[in-house]
């Protein structure tokens, strides 16, 4: 029982190691909020940005900032097209990609297509191992917004790097 | 039937519907995972449910064949950190347990209470898988046990969403209240939607190895 003891109490206090962490990714979000009050928006060039039509920054908590490295290396992947995607978009449905971090085997796959395949506005997915995407298709008329993805995708174990939509999901 | 002979059979069902405890011990929220593993030292079931994506709650049944004595015992798992990359994944969980052991055997020592502690971690990319995991096991009268094991794996092919995923694993374990304390079995990872399957074989210790998960 000594041993057991011990080794709870060192694994209790190694938990603030995994606490500081979570500070990191605040003080990310907080030099992130900064860095926008100091930022000359006419200088910014948009097209290169990921940043979806419902992205809220005070609503969600950012990539940490290796997952931001990554982002940095990822190319805009389009849609991954199946029989369902192709039906589900030629019934008007609105094409969304969604760059996924530590996408990594089909326990992944699984997981990102029980939380998102019990949505309503979900009309198909498909998780694409080799492009790291989720290819969503969102009912005609319903919506899905950015927070609403980070929060599915975190419920599913998983972080999201970049959100396209529209035409950007498809290629164009 | 006799019983030694229906342990016999029971244990080699028990064989037959392993599964790895270090897959993925946390499941997503809402999800339910059914592990079964056969080593050399137990055939253990663990069936969790996941209350959220970093906190799984389970049933663990275990035999441990060399001491005929089995465990039940309520089982926690925290995933307590995932790193998240473009290509790869990384996580630390903690679990522990407290139930029952009970002495099977014909020279029973009857029942004692159990509990243990545990940490996996591991670290994956499509083609390249390393972890270490380790258990600390206390049975009072029944007796202790700990446990390490050190696995790396390797994947020939990166096969995509639904399709068979083959790796071939290499494990080295520690059971330092075995003879041959420290041995090696090489096995292979068959990895296909929500189902996982390996089949390896202790060459150290002349064992069978048989671990089956499977995602619901």
């Amino acid at each position: 029982m000594k041993k057991i003891l011990l080794i709870l109490a060192v694994t209790l206090t190694s938990l603030p190691v995994f606490a500081n962490d979570n500070h990191r990714v605040m003080d990310h979000h907080a030099q992130h909020e900064k860095n926008q009050g100091e930022m000359n928006h006419d200088e910014m060039n948009h097209g290169e940005m990921n940043h979806g039509p419902e992205h809220s920054h005070g609503s969600h908590e950012h990539p940490t900032e290796n997952a931001k490295e990554d982002v940095m290396t990822m190319s805009a992947a389009a849609i991954t097209t199946t029989d369902d995607i192709t039906a589900a978009l030629a019934n008007g449905g609105a094409p969304v990609v969604v760059d996924v971090l530590g996408v990594v085997c089909d326990f992944c796959a699984v997981a990102m297509n029980k939380i998102f395949g019990k949505r309503e506005e979900v009309s198909a997915l498909y998780v694409d191992l080799d492009k790291k995407t989720l290819s969503l298709v969102v009912n005609k008329g319903a919506s899905l917004s950015d927070e609403d993805i980070e929060n599915l995708a975190k419920k599913a174990g998983y972080r999201i790097a970049a959100i396209r939509r529209d035409a950007e999901a498809l290629g164009g | 039937m006799t019983p030694s002979a229906m342990r016999t059979w029971v244990a080699a069902l028990g064989v037959l519907l392993s599964v790895s405890a270090a897959a993925r011990p946390v499941s997503y929220t809402g999800g339910w995972t059914l592990l079964q593993t056969a080593n050399r030292a137990s055939t253990a079931g663990l069936l969790h449910y996941s209350i959220s994506h970093n906190v799984s709650v389970g049933v663990r049944h275990e035999w441990q064949r060399g001491d005929d004595v089995t465990l039940t015992a309520l089982q926690p798992t925290l995933l307590a950190k995932r790193w998240y990359g473009h290509n790869y994944q990384a996580n630390v969980y903690l679990t522990g347990g407290l139930g029952t052991a009970t002495d099977r055997s014909v020279a029973s020592l009857g029942s004692d209470t159990a509990s243990f502690v545990g940490v996996m971690t591991d670290w994956e990319t499509r083609t390249l898988f390393v972890s270490y995991e380790a258990r600390f096991l206390e049975q009072g009268k029944l007796g202790n046990h700990s446990m390490h094991a050190a696995r790396f794996g390797w994947a020939p092919y990166t096969g995509d969403t639904g399709e068979l995923h083959t790796w071939l694993m290499l494990e080295v374990d520690h059971r330092k209240h075995f003879d041959n304390k420290t041995t090696v079995t090489p096995l292979l990872r068959f990895f296909k939607g929500p189902a996982l399957f390996e089949a390896g074989y202790n060459v150290t210790d002349s064992a069978p190895m048989f671990n089956f998960t499977y995602r619901f």
